[in-house]
C-alpha cells in the first residue's frame, strides 16, 4: 500500500496507471524510430567512425602518432580512461546503494544510469587496452596459464589490479542491469508482433512468467547483486587511484587519492546522468517519470560530491606544503601557476565553484540550467584527470626531463570517438530496451488499483 | 507381421559366448587403444591402412598450408672455408688509426664476423689514451653509408674500370706537366709519413705538381705565428696534465681544438681535487659559451674582436711581475671584476706549470699568446715545440694561391684529397675548378667539390685502408683495414702512386691458377708500399708485426731546439689598431658533433645534442639575452643575419646563456648541399640541415664584425633534448669549492642524511646463494666535460635507433644515456637556479642582463640508475622489468606489452619507448633502414621492436662476456673485467664501472669516497650510480 506523503512530492506524476506506464515506456520500442532518434543515431555513428579511423591509424602506425613523450608517457589516453570510469560510477551507485537504502526515487532512473555505466566502462576500457604498445600481446596482463615458461603476472602492479577491478565491475554491472531488464523484456516480448522480435525478446526474457516465485527470486537476486555492487562502487575508483597513489611521482604519490577519486567519480557520474536524463525526459516525453524531483535530488548529490572533491583539492595543497617535500610543493604550485595553469583553474572553477549554484532551488529545478551545469561538471572532471596525470608528469624530479605535452589530432579523435561509442550504444538501448524500469515504476504509482 | 529374423554380428553372439556377453555390457566392447596412445614408448608405426591415409592426408595438407606462407628471403653467406681468426660470436680487436679527422687518434676496432662494429680509443696511443670523441665513435657509420660512391665517376657517370680512368688521368697529367702548367694536390692536413711519401712520389713524377694542405677550420694564424716566433710552422704539443693554471681565449680545447681527446684525458687527470700536484684552475675568456667554457672555474664573457687588447693587458700584467718590458699600449683592456688581473696572478703563481691558449685564427693574437707562454716559462714543461703537433698544418695563403692559380689558369690540374673547398671555402671554388683541365676528387661520396670535378676516384674508408700517421713529431700510428672494401673504391694513396707509376707491382697469386683464392692481405699494393717504407726505416719483420698489433710505432722526435725569437713589444702597433667598436660580432665555432661538416651525413652526430645548447639536427644563431630582448626575439623565433655580402634569412635563433653581450655565434659544419640522404642534398632532393656558416666568413676566421641582425618572419622549432635549463634549487647535483673541500672532503656533500621510513626490506644480494657480483657505477662530475662521446658510444653498442629531428621535437630521443646540463645564473656573487628568480632578475635588470652572460654550468650524465628498490619494477603488470641477483635492473623486451607505466614511474626519466618501429621503416630513413647500414648493428644486442620499453642495461652483454672470459681463463670472480660502452669511450675517465662485492675494486673505493652521493637518495630507490661532488677551483690567487 502506498501512502501519499504530504511532505514528499510524488515520484511519478500525471496520475499514471500501470497500463499507462507500459504504453508510455514501450512506445519507442514498438513504434518506428523518431526523426530525432535517427539524427542522433547518425551523428553517433559518425563519431564512432572517427574512433575507428583514429584507432586504425594508431594501431597501424604505432602509439607514436600520439604526442606523448619520454616524460609524459600517459596523456589523453589515461585521462580519458579515468574520465570514463568515473562516469561509470553513478549507475551502480544509483541502483545498488540507493536500492539498499530503499530510495524509491531511483526507480525511474536506475535503468538508464546502469546502461550508462556499462557503456562508459566500455569506453573506458578502450584506453588501457589500446594505449599498450603491443596490444596484440595485451592478454599477457591476464593471469592465464600459458606455454611461455614460468611467466606470470605481477600482483604488485596497480595496473593488474585495474584489470581485475574493471572487469569485475563490468561483469557485475552488466549482470545487474540484465537481471533488472528481464521482467521488462518479457513485457515487450508479449507486445511485439514480428517474428524476429518475438524470438530475440523471448530469448532474453529467459522464459519469464511473472509468477510469484519468479518475482520473489528476482527481488532476492537484485538484493544480492546490490550487495555485491556496493563495495565495487568504492573499489573501482579506489583501485584506479592507486595507479597514481602507489607511484613515486610528486602529485601522484598521495594517500588522499582513493576517497578523492571515488567522490570525483560519483560527481562526474551524476553529471553525466543529469546530462542524459534532462534530454531524454524531454525528447521521449518521460517528464512524468523522471520528474523535477529526480533532477533536484541529483543536483544535491552533485553539489555535495563537488564540494567533497573541492575539499580534497585544498587538502592536497595543504599537505604538499605541510610535507616539507620540495618536489611535492613544486608539483602543486606548478599545477596552479605553471604552464598548465589554465587546466588547473578550469578544474577548480568547474568542480568546486560551479556546483555551489545548486544551493539555490531555482538552479536545481530548471532543466536547461541543470543541463549546462552537468556539462560544466564533466568538463571539469576531464580537466581534473588531465591535471593529475599530465601536470605531474611534465615536471617531476629532474628538471632536465621537463617537457610540455599537448594531445595530437589522433588523441583528440579517439576521445571524441568514445562519445561515438557511448551514444551509439545509448541510442540503440533507447530504441530496443525500455529506458525506465516499468516493473519497478509500477510499484510506486499512486493509484495501483 | 512381426519380424522374427535374427541377425548376429559373429559366431560369438550366435553361440552366446560368455566373454562376448560380458564385453557387450561395456560401452566399447573392444578395449580402446589408450595405452598405445598414451605411452611414450616410441612412435613405432602399428597403424593400419586407414590411419596411414589419415596421417598422410593431414601431413600433406599441413605441409601445403605451411608452404603457402611467404617467408622473407634472408641473405646469409656462410664461410665456405672459415678463416682461422674468426670464431662466430667472438669479437676480434684490431689496432688502427682513426680517420675521422686529422688528429689521428689511435683506435681499437671491434670486428664481429668480419664486420667492424665499434671503434674505441687505443690505450697505447699517446693521443687518444683509450678515449675517443663522438665524431670518432660515429665515424664507423660512414663505412656503411649508402651515400658512398660504389664506383669511380668520370664526368658524373659511373666508370667501373679503374685502369681506363687511370689512363685518362695519367695522360692528362703528363700533358699538363709537360706544358709546364701547375698541378695542385689540395688536401686536408696529412701527416702519415707513407702517405706523404706517396704524395712526394707523385710530385716527383710530375714536377709541376705541388701539395697544398688546408684545414677546413683553419689554424693558419697560429701556425704562422709560430713560424714567425720559433721558425717552425707547427703547433706545439700541449701537456695539460702538467698545467696547474689554464687560461683559454675561446679555445675549445676539450671539444674540438687541436687534439681534444688527448687534452680531455690530460685535463681530466688534473681536474680531480685529489690530483697529483693539486687540482688545476681554468680561466676561460670567450664570446660564445663553448663546451670548454662550461668546464671553466672562471669564465668571462668578452668580445673576440678585442682579443689582442686583452692579451696585451695580460702580457703587461705578467711582464710587470717578471720585470720585463711592458707593451706600450694606449688602451689598457680589462674585463669586469679585474678578470685579466686575477688570471695573471694565478698564472704567475703557476709559472712554468700553466698554459695560455687561444682559439683565434689571428696571427697577432697567437704571437701574444706565445709571448705570454714564454714569459711564464711554459715551453719545455707544458708546451713542447720539439715534439710538436702535426695534426693541423694547413695554410690559408697557399690555398688562396691555388685558387688564384686556377683562376688565371697557371694551375691546370687539381686533385682534392680529404678536401671540400666548394663547401667550406666559398662558391668561387666552383667556378675555379671548372676552369681546370683536370679536376679529380678522392671524396668517398659525391660531395660539393666532387660534384664539380671531372673525376671522382672514391677513397676507401679508413677502416678499409692501410695507413700510418704521425700526429705528433715522433709519435707514429699505423692503420689497418678491418674489412674488405665494401665498394669498388681505392685508397687515395694508391691512386696517386698509380698515376705516378710508383705503385708496387703485385706478383701473380701463385694459388690463383689452382683455383684457390688466397685472402692474404699482401695482395694490397699499398700495403707493400707501406710495409716497405717502414721496413726501410729499420723496422724488422717482428717489430713490424708487433707495431701492427699495438697500432703504434715507438720513435723519437728530433730534438731540434726551437728557440723563441719573437718580440711582443713590437706588436704594440698591431694591438693599437684594434677598433673599439666592431658592431655586433658573429663568432664561428666547430660544433662537437659534426665538426667541420665532413661528417655531415652521419645521423649519430646529428642526433647527438650539442653539449651546451642541447640542440640536435640544426645549427642556429646563438644570441645573448640582451640582444634578444632588444630585438623582441623569443623561443622559436628566427633571425635574418647579414655578414659581409651574404644574408641568411630565417635562421633559427637560440637565446644562449653565457653568450657575451653584443656577440652572436653560429656553428660551422652545417648547410651541406651535397652530403646525402641524412645531411641534405640538393641534387637528390634531401633537405639541407641548417645554414652554411663558412659562407659567412667562418673557417678562416673565428669572428666577423659589423653583422646586421633583424628578427625573421618565420618561426622555427629547434629540436632540443633538454628545454628546462635551471635546476630549480634541487639537490640533484652537489658542488663545492676547492677551499671548502680541502677543509672538509665531505663539503657540499654533508647534507644530513634524509630520514627514510620504509616498509621495504633492504635488498640483500647475498641472500640467494651468494651471487658473485653486485654491479655499480660511479661518475665523477669533476671529470665529465659533457662532450657526448658516451652518448654516441652507447648508441652504437646498444643499437639505439636514430629517430630524427621531428621526433626529438616531440621529446622522444632514444638515447640510453644523456648528459643533463644545468645553468646557474650568477649575479653579484649570488647564483640563481630557479626559473622564478631568473625571471625576477630579468625584470629588474633591463638591458644588460649580466646574469645571463655570467653563467655557471654543470654536466651530469644520466642513465638508468639500476635502483635496488626500483619504482619501475613494481608497476609493470607483466614482470617485463625485473631485478637481477647482481643488482641490475633488467628489461625483458619480448615480455613487454608497452603500458609505459614504468617510464612514468621512473624518477630519473631514463626509460625510452619505441613509439614506432624504427628499423625497416621509411619514416626513419637512417642506417636501420638499409641492409648496408644494418651491418653496424651489434649482434649481441637485440634490435627492439615497436611498442616496447628500453633503457640502459649497464651493457649487460659486456658483463656476460667479461664473466665468461674470466670463467674460461679460470680466474676468480674478482678478476672479471667489464667496461661499459660509455666508460670505454669517455676521454676523461669520468665513468667507472665495477663490482661492489669486490672490496678492492676501484668502484668500491669510489663508493666509500666522501664526495660520493646518489641522486634523489631521499626517495629511497637505492640507485646503483654514485656521483662525485663537483669541486670548483675558485680559489683566488
Amino acid at each position: 500500500m502506498i501512502h501519499d506523503s504530504i511532505i514528499r512530492e510524488r515520484l511519478v506524476t500525471g496520475d499514471k496507471t500501470a497500463a499507462d506506464v507500459t504504453r508510455d515506456i514501450a512506445r519507442p520500442i514498438l513504434n518506428q524510430p523518431s526523426t530525432a532518434w535517427k539524427v542522433g543515431f547518425t551523428l553517433s555513428v559518425i563519431f564512432l567512425g572517427i574512433f575507428a579511423l583514429s584507432l586504425f591509424y594508431t594501431l597501424w602506425t604505432g602509439i607514436g602518432v600520439w604526442n606523448i613523450n619520454k616524460s609524459v608517457m600517459w596523456g589523453w589516453d589515461i585521462t580519458n580512461f579515468v574520465f570514463w570510469v568515473g562516469i561509470g560510477h553513478a549507475g551502480t551507485l544509483i541502483s545498488a546503494v540507493l536500492l539498499l537504502f530503499r530510495q524509491k526515487w531511483r526507480m525511474s532512473i536506475n535503468r538508464s544510469a546502469e546502461a550508462m555505466t556499462i557503456f562508459a566502462v566500455i569506453c573506458a576500457a578502450m584506453f588501457p587496452v589500446f594505449h599498450m604498445g603491443r596490444v596484440w600481446v595485451g592478454y599477457w596482463a591476464l593471469p592465464l596459464p600459458n606455454g611461455f615458461g614460468s611467466l606470470w603476472v605481477n600482483f604488485n602492479s596497480p595496473l593488474l589490479w585495474d584489470v581485475f577491478a574493471i572487469s569485475t565491475y563490468f561483469s557485475v554491472s552488466l549482470l545487474f542491469w540484465y537481471i533488472g531488464l528481464i521482467p521488462d523484456i518479457a513485457t515487450i516480448r508479449d507486445k511485439v508482433t514480428t517474428k524476429g522480435a518475438k524470438f530475440w525478446y523471448g530469448l532474453f526474457s529467459m522464459g519469464w512468467t511473472g509468477s510469484t516465485r519468479t518475482w520473489a527470486r528476482y527481488e532476492l537476486i537484485s538484493l544480492i547483486l546490490a550487495g555485491l555492487s556496493t563495495p565495487l562502487v568504492l573499489s573501482v575508483h579506489t583501485i584506479v587511484s592507486t595507479d597514481f597513489a602507489t607511484s613515486v611521482i610528486p602529485g601522484w604519490h598521495t594517500t588522499i587519492f582513493p576517497p578523492y577519486f571515488v567522490a570525483g567519480a560519483i560527481f562526474s557520474g551524476f553529471g553525466m546522468v543529469a546530462t542524459l536524463l534532462v534530454v531524454a525526459r524531454k525528447v521521449m516525453n518521460y517528464e512524468n517519470y523522471i520528474t523535477i524531483g529526480h533532477l533536484e535530488a541529483m543536483c544535491k548529490i552533485i553539489m555535495v560530491t563537488g564540494s567533497l572533491v573541492g575539499i580534497a583539492y585544498l587538502t592536497e595543497f595543504f599537505i604538499a606544503w605541510y610535507s616539507g617535500v620540495e618536489y611535492e610543493q613544486y608539483a602543486f604550485l606548478n599545477r596552479a601557476f605553471g604552464p598548465y595553469w589554465w587546466a588547473y583553474w578550469s578544474m577548480m572553477s568547474c568542480n568546486l565553484i560551479a556546483p555551489q549554484v545548486f544551493w539555490f532551488k531555482w538552479c536545481r529545478t530548471t532543466p536547461w540550467f541543470i543541463f549546462i551545469m552537468s556539462i560544466v561538471v564533466n568538463v571539469g572532471m576531464w580537466f581534473e584527470r588531465f591535471v593529475i596525470i599530465v601536470t605531474s608528469l611534465h615536471r617531476d624530479y629532474l628538471p632536465s626531463s621537463w617537457v610540455m605535452y599537448s594531445g595530437s589530432l589522433t588523441e583528440v579523435g579517439l576521445f571524441l570517438g568514445t562519445f561515438g561509442i557511448f551514444f551509439t550504444c545509448f541510442f540503440l538501448f533507447a530504441k530496443f530496451l525500455p529506458v525506465i524500469n516499468m516493473a519497478e515504476v509500477k510499484s510506486i504509482l499512486r493509484n495501483r488499483e | 507381421m512381426s519380424n522374427n529374423m535374427k541377425y548376429w554380428k559373429g559366431e560369438e553372439e550366435l553361440n552366446r559366448d560368455a566373454r562376448f556377453l560380458a564385453a557387450q555390457k561395456n560401452e566399447f566392447n573392444e578395449s580402446l587403444p589408450l595405452d598405445e596412445v598414451l605411452s611414450e614408448d616410441g612412435f613405432e608405426l602399428n597403424s593400419n591402412r586407414r590411419d596411414f591415409l589419415k596421417y598422410f592426408g593431414f601431413s600433406v595438407t599441413a605441409v601445403t598450408l605451411a608452404a603457402c606462407y611467404k617467408t622473407n628471403v634472408r641473405h646469409a653467406v656462410p664461410y665456405l672455408v672459415k678463416p682461422e681468426e674468426v670464431t662466430p660470436g667472438v669479437a676480434n680487436y684490431y689496432r688502427s688509426t682513426c680517420g675521422a679527422c686529422s688528429v689521428g687518434c689511435g683506435i681499437e676496432v671491434k670486428v664481429r664476423e668480419g664486420r667492424p662494429i665499434k671503434v674505441d680509443g687505443s690505450a697505447d696511443s699517446p693521443i687518444s689514451g683509450g678515449g675517443l670523441c663522438a665524431a670518432g665513435q660515429a665515424s664507423i657509420l660512414s663505412l656503411y653509408d649508402t651515400e658512398r660512391l660504389a664506383n669511380p665517376l668520370h664526368l658524373g657517370a659511373e666508370a667501373k674500370d679503374w685502369s681506363e680512368l687511370d689512363n685518362g688521368i695519367k695522360a692528362k697529367l703528363a700533358s699538363i706537366s709537360q706544358s709546364g702548367k701547375g698541378i695542385a694536390v689540395v688536401s686536408g692536413t696529412v701527416h702519415g709519413p707513407t702517405t706523404l711519401k706517396a704524395i712526394s712520389d707523385f710530385t716527383a713524377a710530375y714536377p709541376t705538381a705541388k701539395h697544398v694542405m688546408y684545414d677546413a677550420v683553419s689554424y693558419s694564424g697560429m701556425l704562422d705565428a709560430n713560424a714567425a716566433d720559433f721558425g717552425t710552422r707547427a703547433i706545439p704539443r700541449y701537456d695539460f696534465s702538467k698545467a696547474n693554471v689554464i687560461v683559454s681565449f675561446a679555445a675549445d680545447f676539450l671539444g674540438t681544438w687541436v687534439s681534444p681527446v688527448e687534452f680531455s684525458k690530460a685535463y681530466g687527470k688534473k681536474r680531480r681535487p685529489d690530483a697529483e700536484g693539486g687540482m688545476n684552475q681554468h680561466f676561460q675568456f670567450e664570446s660564445a659559451l663553448s663546451m670548454t667554457g662550461t668546464n671553466a672555474d672562471h669564465r668571462f664573457p668578452m668580445k673576440m674582436s678585442q682579443e689582442r687588447l686583452y692579451l696585451s693587458s695580460l702580457y703587461n700584467y705578467l711582464a710587470q711581475k717578471a720585470g720585463a718590458t711592458q707593451m706600450p699600449v694606449v688602451k689598457q683592456g680589462e674585463l669586469a671584476g679585474n678578470a685579466l688581473k686575477s688570471a695573471a696572478e694565478a698564472l704567475w703563481n703557476a709559472k712554468g706549470a700553466s698554459i695560455v691558449v687561444s682559439g683565434s685564427n689571428d696571427k697577432v693574437s697567437q704571437q701574444l699568446v706565445n709571448a705570454i707562454n714564454v714569459l711564464l716559462g711554459n715551453y719545455g714543461s707544458t708546451l713542447h715545440m720539439d715534439q710538436h703537433s702535426k695534426q693541423h698544418q694547413g695554410s690559408d695563403s697557399e690555398l688562396a694561391a691555388v685558387l688564384k692559380g686556377l683562376n688565371d689558369k697557371s694551375i691546370a690540374a687539381v686533385i682534392f684529397y680529404g678536401a671540400n673547398p666548394v663547401y667550406n671555402r666559398g662558391q668561387e671554388w666552383q667556378a675555379a675548378i671548372a676552369k681546370a683541365e683536370l679536376s679529380v676528387s678522392f671524396a668517398a661520396s659525391k660531395d660539393e667539390t666532387a660534384t664539380v670535378c671531372q673525376y671522382v676516384c672514391p677513397d676507401s674508408h679508413y677502416l678499409e685502408s692501410w695507413s700510418d700517421a704521425e700526429p705528433q713529431a715522433g709519435v707514429y700510428h699505423l692503420g689497418q683495414p678491418t674489412i674488405t672494401r665494401v665498394f669498388n673504391t681505392r685508397q687515395a694513396q694508391l691512386s696517386l702512386l698509380t698515376w705516378s707509376g710508383a705503385a708496387p707491382q703485385i706478383d701473380a697469386d701463385p694459388f690463383a691458377k689452382k683455383g684457390i683464392l688466397s685472402q692474404k692481405f699482401e695482395a694490397d699494393p699499398y700495403y707493400i708500399y707501406l710495409a716497405n717504407n717502414w721496413k726501410s726505416q729499420g723496422l724488422n719483420e717482428a717489430a713490424w708485426t708487433k707495431a701492427l698489433e699495438m697500432g703504434v710505432v715507438s720513435g723519437t722526435a728530433s730534438a731540434a731546439s726551437m728557440a723563441y725569437s719573437g718580440n711582443a713589444v713590437a706588436l704594440a702597433s698591431e694591438v693599437a689598431s684594434v677598433k673599439a667598436d666592431n658592431g655586433i660580432e658573429l663568432n664561428f665555432y666547430a660544433p662537437v658533433g659534426v665538426r667541420d661538416g665532413a661528417h655531415g651525413n652521419n645521423p649519430w652526430l646529428h642526433e647527438m645534442p650539442d653539449p651546451v645548447s642541447k640542440v640536435s639536427w640544426d645549427n642556429y644563431v646563438a644570441l645573448p639575452k640582451s640582444l634578444a630582448s632588444e630585438l623582441g626575439i623569443k623561443e622559436r623565433d628566427t633571425v635574418n643575419i647579414k655578414a659581409g655580402e651574404l644574408m641568411y634569412q630565417n635562421v633559427p635563433a637560440l637565446i644562449q646563456p653565457g653568450q657575451a653581450n653584443g656577440t652572436l655565434a653560429m656553428a660551422l659544419g652545417y648547410g651541406r648541399t651535397a652530403a646525402g640522404k641524412v645531411g641534405g642534398s640538393v641534387e637528390k632532393g634531401f633537405e639541407t640541415i641548417g645554414f652554411n656558416a663558412f659562407n659567412l666568413g667562418g673557417g678562416t676566421s673565428t669572428v666577423v664584425g659589423n653583422v646586421e641582425i633583424t628578427k625573421g618572419d618565420a618561426q622555427y622549432h629547434l629540436a632540443q633534448t633538454q628545454t628546462h635549463h635551471s635546476i630549480e634549487g634541487r639537490d640533484i647535483v652537489r658542488e663545492t669549492t676547492l677551499d671548502a673541500f680541502k677543509k672538509n672532503p665531505k663539503a657540499g656533500n654533508d647534507k644530513a642524511a634524509t630520514h627514510v621510513y620504509t616498509i621495504w626490506e633492504k635488498r640483500d644480494y647475498r641472500k640467494d646463494g651468494s651471487p658473485n657480483h653486485l654491479w655499480g657505477m660511479a661518475i665523477d662530475l669533476n671529470a665529465c666535460t659533457g662532450c657526448g662521446s658516451c652518448v654516441v658510444s652507447c648508441s652504437i653498442e646498444n643499437n639505439v635507433p636514430v629517430v630524427g629531428r621531428d621526433e626529438i621535437r616531440l621529446r622522444r630521443e632514444m638515447h640510453w644515456i644523456r648528459i643533463d646540463r644545468y645553468y646557474s645564473f650568477v649575479s653579484e656573487e649570488s647564483t640563481m637556479t630557479r626559473e622564478a628568480d631568473i625571471a625576477t632578475a630579468d625584470a629588474a635588470n633591463k638591458g644588460e642582463y649580466s646574469h645571463w652572460e655570467n653563467v655557471q654550468v654543470i654536466h651530469q650524465p644520466m642513465m638508468c640508475q639500476h635502483c635496488a628498490q626500483a619504482p619501475c619494477e613494481t608497476v609493470c603488470p607483466v614482470l617485463a622489468t625485473t631485478h637481477s641477483s647482481e643488482g641490475l635492473n633488467q628489461m625483458t623486451y619480448n615480455r613487454c606489452i608497452g603500458t609505459k607505466y614504468c617510464g612514468n614511474n621512473c624518477p630519473y626519466k631514463v626509460r625510452r619507448f619505441n613509439w614506432f618501429r624504427y628499423n625497416d621503416n621509411d619514416a626513419f630513413d637512417f642506417h636501420f633502414n638499409n641492409p648496408l647500414g644494418k651491418m653496424v648493428i651489434n649482434p649481441d644486442v637485440t634490435v627492439r621492436t615497436r611498442g616496447v620499453m628500453e633503457k640502459c642495461s649497464f651493457c649487460v652483454q659486456r658483463i656476460q662476456e667479461g664473466k665468461l672470459k674470466a670463467k674460461r681463463a679460470g680466474k676468480s670472480p674478482n678478476e672479471v673485467q667489464v667496461e661499459t660502452a660509455c666508460q670505454r669511450a669517455c676521454p676523461s675517465n669520468a665513468i667507472v664501472f665495477g663490482d661492489l662485492h669486490n672490496p678492492e675494486s676501484e668502484i668500491s673505493k669510489l663508493y666509500r669516497n666522501e664526495r660520493g652521493f646518489r641522486v634523489l637518495d631521499e626517495i629511497n630507490v637505492q640507485s646503483s650510480v654514485t656521483y662525485m661532488t663537483k669541486v670548483r677551483n675558485t680559489t683566488k690567487a
